[in-house]
């Protein structure tokens, strides 16, 4: 029997050293659901058959995660969406799948890493929108990427710092994105310094941009452009910013020649 | 002589306007005689293939929706229009009006002896005509499953017409449709609700509707199926459904608005704001500001003011004090009034006192967004006020946990043109200010003046474009007239030339002789 193969594959995707063998043995899974018809919900397919569906899928979003692979990951969510949104009384023992949360606490995260903000508030929307903001409030897998977010927005990043980092996590699969987002808060907090600071020591540079030694701070000053003199950091973007303005005037005057030209073209109509 | 009586029925409506004195006109008339008025209006449209005849008829069914006795009027209206009982057509209107109404068969011979005052022809548009005011009907007294099963029929009996003169009719028969479907349950936003099962059927009526050029009806079936999408959350689809379709130029002002208004909405959430802000502002300016549909002007409004703050604008007071708006906006202002003294715990107070109000209207998502515009605007006023103040101060004066955080909160508002010209000095912990900067030597007075003379000069181009010519007829007439004199001049012409060569004739006969 088709079903009695899916549990064994999944039995088998539970085990944690698995990794490398984990593709395979989801395209097996994902024929054997497609045989039994069950990777896409309809309304016939019985409570059991939604059940492995869903848990051989959300093995593959997890998996992929731990693999790296993002477009997989999406892939897989995407496929999950049908059976989340059914509602409560296909799913017989009043157990919803157990996963949920956390796919899409880490389909949120991705978003985020790569700095999709309108995606990451129309997932929000429909999440909001489908399971009311108790629930929400509560559930801190999702709970997670919305203070992350914030904190992006706000750019308190030494709170982003502070989620990042070991026990705030709330899992593992978390932890991933954890590497891709310290390196995006890096280079926002670099960008920001170039323009607010004009000049830092090494020291305190190393505490803003969370690198460990002083060494680090000098590559990544040469890797940004910076010149590193005496202890200190200088930031050379100040005098380019300069000189741009002072060409805004010249390039403006064309700009009002073209505007006024227009407005006389347009005033001649109105008579 | 049908066309001659038609005129003297509407004018005879006409005169009795000006004698009471404007909209309190139809008052005067009975239900069953505005029903009957309309069928005339209806026929009229017909014959000149003008739709402006269409529209004054749908006009009244916001009067005749109010009056007690509106079912009996119909079932007197149905049987005026079809005399015939075993008709399909009445019967399947008739089924939805209860018992009593259809009983009436004594009260109606009255009516009768007035029908050869007004020829009703048993055309498809008064079959449509009357559809729409039994959906109406059903409405009004909240049966929706029955209305929801008689619009889908109604619906596509009126698609199977191919009638360009059907077409305002048909849009509000897809508008009842669609409010059926939104409230029967379960309600959106549930992904269950039966305004899924009800797109696919939308999507045909806007093919359709593009196929035979109907614009009203696309225009009316775009909006609705934005409307759908919204109350969803299915954003996606929204934006989808708009990058694909075009909406018809030649729509009326209020689908223009809706539009506007939802495409306003779904720019928001997907954090367009400059966008979303010029959909929503041409919205408010579109819509009428007075009357039943001033509740539009009032969420177009809300939904305005928040995407305003959340492009760092303060919205105007004086809008909160128009005499229309200033109830609905009451808790708006107080928001307003947060964001703009940079006040978090003020504003986290606001959000959560008004929370039911905001989710009402859709707005609660995108408020909380404006948490870091309360801060920005925080950085803002503290580095006007001081030309050096200490990191320490500002983490007490914006509410925020550490020094570390008010340090990166404040280089990022830097870096993003909140402040500009400042700099921060790490030894000492201070944020400094050097003032000096003159915005009249830069160009931004003249960029701001481009575009508000760029968006009066296109008010004006559109209020051209919108102008109609009156007297059609008088045109028509004229021409007649005029064709009328030529033909007189050519056979005036034609006997004088008869003469002049009978006169020829003549003479040269009498030269012969």
């Amino acid at each position: 029997m088709a079903e009695h193969e899916l549990y064994h594959i999944i039995h088998q995707l539970e085990k944690p050293h698995n990794l490398q063998q984990a593709p395979q043995l989801l395209s097996k899974a994902k024929l054997g659901l497609l045989h039994i018809q069950a990777l896409v919900p309809s309304s016939d397919t019985t409570p059991q058959h939604l059940h492995i569906a869903t848990s051989v899928l959300e093995h593959g979003a997890l998996l992929s995660i731990r693999l790296k692979d993002t477009e997989a990951f999406t892939r897989y969510y995407q496929q999950l969406q049908p059976f989340y949104s059914l509602p409560h009384d296909r799913w017989q023992r009043d157990k919803r799948p157990s996963n949920q949360s956390k796919v899409t606490g880490l389909y949120l995260l991705l978003l985020l890493s790569v700095g999709d903000y309108a995606g990451f508030h129309t997932v929000l929307e429909g999440l909001e929108m489908s399971s009311g903001k108790k629930q929400i409030e509560k559930d801190e897998l999702i709970q997670y990427p919305v203070r992350l977010e914030q904190a992006l927005m706000e750019g308190s990043y030494d709170k982003v710092w502070g989620e990042t980092k070991g026990e705030r996590v709330p899992s593992e699969e978390f932890a991933v994105f954890s590497e891709v987002l310290i390196n995006t808060i890096r280079s926002e907090i670099a960008s920001c310094s170039e323009r607010a600071y004009p000049s830092l020591p090494i020291s305190n540079a190393k505490n803003l941009l969370f690198l460990d030694s002083e060494g680090a701070v000098i590559q990544f000053a040469q890797a940004r452009g910076w010149v590193a003199k005496e202890g200190r950091i200088y930031f050379p973007q100040q005098e380019a910013e300069a000189l741009a303005a002072e060409k805004d005037v010249m390039s403006s005057s064309n700009t009002v020649i073209e505007n006024t030209l227009g407005y006389a073209r347009k005033l001649e109509t109105i008579v | 002589m049908a066309e001659k009586m038609d005129i003297d029925t509407s004018n005879g409506e006409s005169k009795e306007e000006e004698k009471t004195g404007g909209p309190v006109a139809p008052a005067e008339m009975s239900t069953e005689k505005i029903i009957s008025t309309n069928f005339a209006l209806i026929n009229q449209a017909v014959d000149s293939f003008d739709p402006r005849f269409t529209l004054r008829a749908l006009r009244s069914i916001a009067t005749l929706r109010k009056r007690e006795d509106f079912a009996q009027a119909l079932g007197a209206g149905i049987r005026q229009a079809f005399p015939k009982e075993s008709n399909n057509a009445r019967r399947v209107l008739e089924e939805m009006l209860p018992e009593s109404v259809r009983q009436q068969q004594n009260g109606s011979a009255e009516t009768n002896g007035k029908k050869d005052e007004v020829e009703v022809v048993e055309i498809a548009e008064v079959w449509a005509y009357l559809g729409v005011l039994v959906q109406v009907y059903l409405l009004d007294t909240a049966s929706h499953q029955a209305g929801a099963t008689f619009s889908l029929n109604l619906v596509s009996k009126l698609r199977s017409f191919n009638r360009r003169t059907m077409d305002p009719l048909s849009s509000k028969a897809y508008l009842y449709l669609s409010l059926f479907h939104e409230n029967l349950a379960p309600l959106p936003p549930s992904p269950q609700s039966p305004v899924l099962t009800l797109r696919p059927t939308l999507l045909a009526a806007l093919r359709s509707a593009v196929i035979r050029n109907d614009s009203d009806t696309q225009a009316a079936v775009t909006v609705l199926l934005l409307r759908n999408y919204i109350s969803t959350a299915d954003i996606t689809q929204a934006d989808l459904l708009v990058a694909q379709t075009q909406f018809p130029a030649s729509a009326a002002n209020n689908q223009v608005c809706r539009y506007l208004y939802y495409l306003g909405r779904i720019r928001a959430i997907q954090l367009a704001y400059t966008e979303a802000h010029s959909n929503l502002e041409a919205a408010t300016r579109k819509s009428p500001t007075t009357g039943a549909a001033v509740g539009f002007y009032q969420q177009a409004t809300k939904m305005l003011i928040v995407v305003e703050l959340l492009m760092g604008d303060i919205p105007e007071r004086a809008t909160f004090r128009l005499p229309v708006l200033e109830k609905a906006l009451a808790p708006y202002f107080k928001l307003v009034q947060a964001v703009r003294v940079g006040d978090l715990g003020g504003f986290v107070k606001c959000v959560e006192g008004n929370e039911g109000r905001f989710r009402g209207d859709g707005t609660y998502t995108l408020i909380l967004r404006l948490r870091q515009n309360v801060i920005k605007t925080g950085v803002r006023m503290l580095s006007l006020s001081y030309s050096r103040i200490s990191l320490r101060d500002i983490c007490t004066r914006l509410s925020v946990e550490s020094e570390e955080s008010a340090e990166y909160i404040t280089a990022k508002a830097i870096r993003d043109g909140v402040i500009p010209d400042s700099s921060l000095d790490h030894e000492k912990g201070d944020l400094l200010t050097h003032s000096g900067r003159d915005v009249y030597g830069s160009t931004e007075p003249s960029e701001a003046f481009h575009e508000r003379i760029g968006a009066l000069l296109g008010m004006r181009d559109e209020c051209v474009r919108a102008m109609r010519y009156p007297g059609n007829r008088n045109r028509e007439a004229g021409i007649e007239a005029m064709k009328a004199r030529e033909r007189e001049r050519e056979l005036v012409g034609e006997v004088l030339e008869a003469e002049d060569e009978e006169d020829e004739e003549m003479g040269g006969g009498m030269d012969g002789l």
